[in-house]
């Protein structure tokens, strides 16, 4: 059991967001969340990543519940996420921004004399590189286009080095090209990196290339889980997507 | 792979003009008059409070304006331990910038869950508790007479002696909040400045951070407080008023928030002028309104930051905006 | 503790926290709208309660100059406001908190030293108005009668403000632009005036407390720093924005003071610092208010 929720609930007064969702994330997955607007995916992403605090339910991440842990000890412990709107630093270099990660996952932050531009220069362009914003490294985060910034959030996030990716929305305003070459290098970081993701999409062409496990939430329960095929031929998950374009 | 090529750049030569300034801030005794270096020591401890308050703000983000309660509260304990304790002067000292540090930790507890104007206001409602504490406790503090005669040793009392004495611990203390700002934990301040919620989601605790800088600050208000006691050889409760704490505010803003040297460089300004100003009247509160609002409105980035957006300018044909200091 | 005794505190209480939300209401009117913390509320508080000393020392009519001097101190302040937001706020609204924050803190310290060469440092006091000179009986303890028309002014407030905030179409703008400033401005409601005519109403509030205050206690300078400060404690327990949030937290502030003092008078400011300190650890929004996301 690696990453888990149990009956994990969200009420915003009387909207109940999500809905004792119970999910099984399994190492070295790609896991897609998918939806329609309104489904409860981001908030889902929000009560695992610590954004919001839980109405009821459980998550517990390598034998360890995590429901109330604040958001910065669960990135410590291996979770890392993304957000839909893309969250990186205006006026930081891409190569600080990426730092920043670094140094916070190697615990180098408490420190007071050192320079920080001297530590991690390795790793640091060793994910430039994978994230391909090498030629950028001295660019401001907010000159950069909106494709690059979410490429630079995605380095960021690889700075800590993390067990799971939560990543939401990862190819939101992305053109086809960008979506395509962006989730082609997910699945690399999986491989290369042995890391887990779990991703919210809309598109389904990009969940259903690339995921190995699908999750569809409805209005904030969960109405299938499992494999791209079973999903894929599911009843009710046809009749909620009826009607929704491509 | 491509590399910064400011980097190369040794530290000497893109930092000529803090070697000259050294320099002429240790000529300067033997040019000017008794009247104007007492001024001088004034900016260069009135600096380190500035630094302090720019290490929350420039750095951090957040604005204090009760600076002066740490600054005050170290002030007085150095004059007490003196003048009532006949204790150390060295010791005293550290023991003003301790209990500054230790007050910085009670403050800072709870101004850190609060952000941006909350943060602010309450730094000031504590700032202004203190005040009160110092003014009314008469069998104390001495209230609202102060506390005389704090005199610094033998050697040292002379405004030259002073003076130099000023000069080395701000030099040396200066120093060493330049490495603490360029050091990871100040690279994690200033991501937390840019973006809090993206920094606690790479596994920072905002709230240790934020407390550790404060009672950094704290420490260091408290080392401008120790210093000035024996200086101005009293304290009185006036040093913790409100007023007091917009002094810093206002140098960083005016000389520049976004640089290192800003702070000191708008207080250096700030307290000439005020000497100046001093003669021709008392309402110096109205003409740090006026600055701040003009500062505001015509000189985002206070003047130094406006000459390096001048020089950046210049700059900017070639190479696209590199990243702040 | 004798009842009659608690029950004199606990009136006098209500009376300090009619005038905290009088301050306070004006306050977080401005704030819910035009999303600017105005720190130099307190300073306008301030000036309106020298505003009314001057002009009632001017008028010099017996009984009524006071509330003369009430109205027109309040009309003042309006328009001080008006000069305020016209001149300064209206071109920070698009800035950050820190700039925002700075500007009305620039406020404070030109309104201080105004105050100060205007009026001297001297404390400055206004007898109490007719019919209100006098102390009414209350379980055998004299109760100032000029505590029950602050009572009653901090009652007409708060139905004023409901009435306007929810009764009226000026009521709905203001609601609607508390949540979506732009949906507002899209519907064709100039937003500008808008911000305008708030701030000037949370400006006369403030200068009609610093009037009502006037007689209740000493006119000095430092008023400015004290009610901001008490203002903010009653948001941090209320919630910022909400009314019955500054209700309560007025209600809560006005008592604990009033208890406080009657314990150990300089320890009465310590008082609220502690239920401020509890209430940011337990409860850091406040019990009306939502946290932060």
């Amino acid at each position: 059991m690696f990453l888990t929720t149990q009956s994990l609930t969200k009420e915003f007064g009387k909207l109940r967001a999500v809905n004792e969702v119970s999910l099984e994330i399994r190492q070295g997955d790609i896991h897609a969340i998918i939806g329609p607007n309104g489904a409860g995916k981001s908030t889902f992403f929000n009560l695992i990543t610590g954004y919001h605090p839980v109405t009821s339910g459980k998550t517990v991440f390598k034998g360890k519940e995590i429901t109330h842990l604040p958001a910065y000890h669960r990135c410590q412990l291996g979770l890392t996420r993304s957000f839909q709107i893309t969250s990186i630093y205006p006026k930081l270099t891409v190569y600080e921004s990426v730092l920043m990660g670094l140094l916070s996952h190697r615990r180098a932050t408490f420190n007071f004399f050192g320079s920080a531009r001297s530590y991690y220069k390795k790793e640091v362009w060793g994910i430039l590189e994978d994230v391909g914003l090498a030629d950028q490294a001295d660019r401001a985060g907010d000159s950069l286009s909106h494709g690059d910034k979410k490429r630079l959030e995605l380095g960021i996030t690889l700075g800590t080095e993390p067990e799971v990716l939560l990543l939401d929305e990862p190819t939101c305003g992305m053109s086809p090209d960008e979506t395509e070459s962006t989730m082609t290098f997910v699945k690399k970081l999986v491989e290369d990196r042995g890391l887990t993701i779990l991703f919210t999409e809309h598109d389904m062409s990009v969940v259903f290339g690339i995921a190995k496990r699908i999750s569809v939430l409805h209005q904030g329960t969960l109405i299938a889980d499992g494999t791209p095929d079973k999903v894929r031929s599911n009843e009710e998950v046809r009749k909620v997507y009826l009607g929704e374009s491509k | 792979m491509k590399s910064n090529p400011k980097k190369n750049k040794t530290s000497l030569k893109k930092y000529w003009w803090v070697a000259l300034l050294l320099a002429a801030a240790v000529a300067a005794p033997f040019f000017i008059s008794e009247f104007y270096l007492t001024i001088f020591g004034e900016a260069l401890i009135m600096s380190l409070l500035a630094l302090s308050f720019n290490l929350l703000f420039g750095y951090m983000g957040q604005l204090s304006f009760g600076q002066a309660a740490f600054y005050g509260i170290s002030g007085y304990t150095v004059a007490m331990l003196i003048t009532k304790a006949h204790f150390n002067f060295w010791l005293s000292l550290g023991a003003g910038v301790v209990v500054a540090a230790a007050l910085g930790l009670i403050i800072g507890f709870f101004c850190v869950r609060l952000r941006g104007i909350y943060f602010s206001i309450l730094t000031l409602a504590f700032a202004q508790l203190i005040y009160f504490v110092i003014y009314k406790w008469h069998d104390f503090t001495g209230g609202d007479d102060g506390i005389q005669g704090v005199y610094p040793p033998d050697f040292l009392n002379s405004s030259i002696h002073y003076y130099f004495f000023i000069l080395i611990v701000f030099i040396l203390a200066t120093f060493i909040l330049w490495r603490i700002v360029n050091s990871p934990f100040g690279y994690t301040l200033k991501s937390m400045r840019e973006n809090s919620e993206r920094t606690e989601f790479l596994g920072i605790s905002i709230a240790k951070y934020q407390l550790t800088a404060f009672v950094i600050a704290a420490a260091y208000a408290g080392l401008a407080g120790a210093l000035w006691a024996p200086f101005y050889r009293s304290m009185a409760p006036s040093a913790l008023f409100w007023l007091k704490s917009a002094e810093p505010v206002n140098a960083a803003i005016l000389g520049g928030p976004s640089l290192f040297f800003g702070p000191i460089f708008g207080m250096f300004i700030m307290t000439f002028f005020h000497a100046w100003v001093l003669a021709y009247t008392v309402f110096w509160a109205f003409i740090m309104g006026i600055l701040i609002l003009i500062v505001i409105f015509l000189l985002p980035g206070g003047m130094l930051g406006f000459v390096q957006e001048k020089i950046k300018e210049r700059r900017e044909n070639r190479n696209p905006t590199t990243g702040i200091n | 503790m004798a009842f009659d005794v608690l029950f004199n505190q606990f009136m006098s209480g209500i009376a300090r926290a009619a005038i905290l939300f009088l301050v306070a209401s004006g306050l977080s009117l401005t704030f819910g709208v035009l999303r600017v913390l105005n720190f130099a509320h307190g300073s306008l508080y301030m000036l309106g309660a020298f505003l009314t000393y001057s002009i009632w020392k001017f008028l010099l009519i017996p009984s009524l100059g006071f509330y003369l001097a009430l109205i027109l101190a309040s009309l003042i302040m309006g328009a001080i406001g008006l000069l305020i937001e016209w001149l300064l706020l209206r071109r920070i609204y698009s800035r950050g908190w820190p700039e925002q924050l700075l500007a009305t803190y620039a406020i404070i310290l030109l309104i201080t030293d105004l105050v100060k060469w205007g009026w001297g440092g001297e404390f400055l006091s206004i007898p109490r108005p007719e019919p209100f000179t006098g102390a009414v009986s209350m379980f055998g303890f004299p109760f100032p009668s000029y505590n029950f028309f602050i009572i009653l002014l901090g009652l007409g407030l708060v139905f004023f403000l409901w009435w306007l905030v929810y009764r009226t179409r000026l009521g709905d703008i203001i609601r609607a632009a508390a949540t979506d400033r732009e949906m507002v401005s899209a519907l064709g409601i100039p937003i500008p005036w808008l911000f305008t005519w708030i701030f000037v109403l949370g400006a006369l509030i403030a200068g009609m407390s610093g009037a009502v205050a006037a007689p209740f206690g000493a006119i000095r300078l430092g008023m400015d720093v004290e009610i901001i400060i008490e203002c903010f404690a009653v948001v941090v327990i209320g919630g910022m924005g909400s009314l019955p949030g500054t209700l309560l937290g007025s209600f809560i502030i006005g008592e604990v003071y009033s208890f406080g003092i009657m314990y150990k008078p300089e320890l009465a400011l310590a008082f609220i610092f502690i239920v401020m300190a509890i209430v940011l650890i337990i409860r850091p929004w406040g019990f009306f208010g939502r946290p932060e996301r």
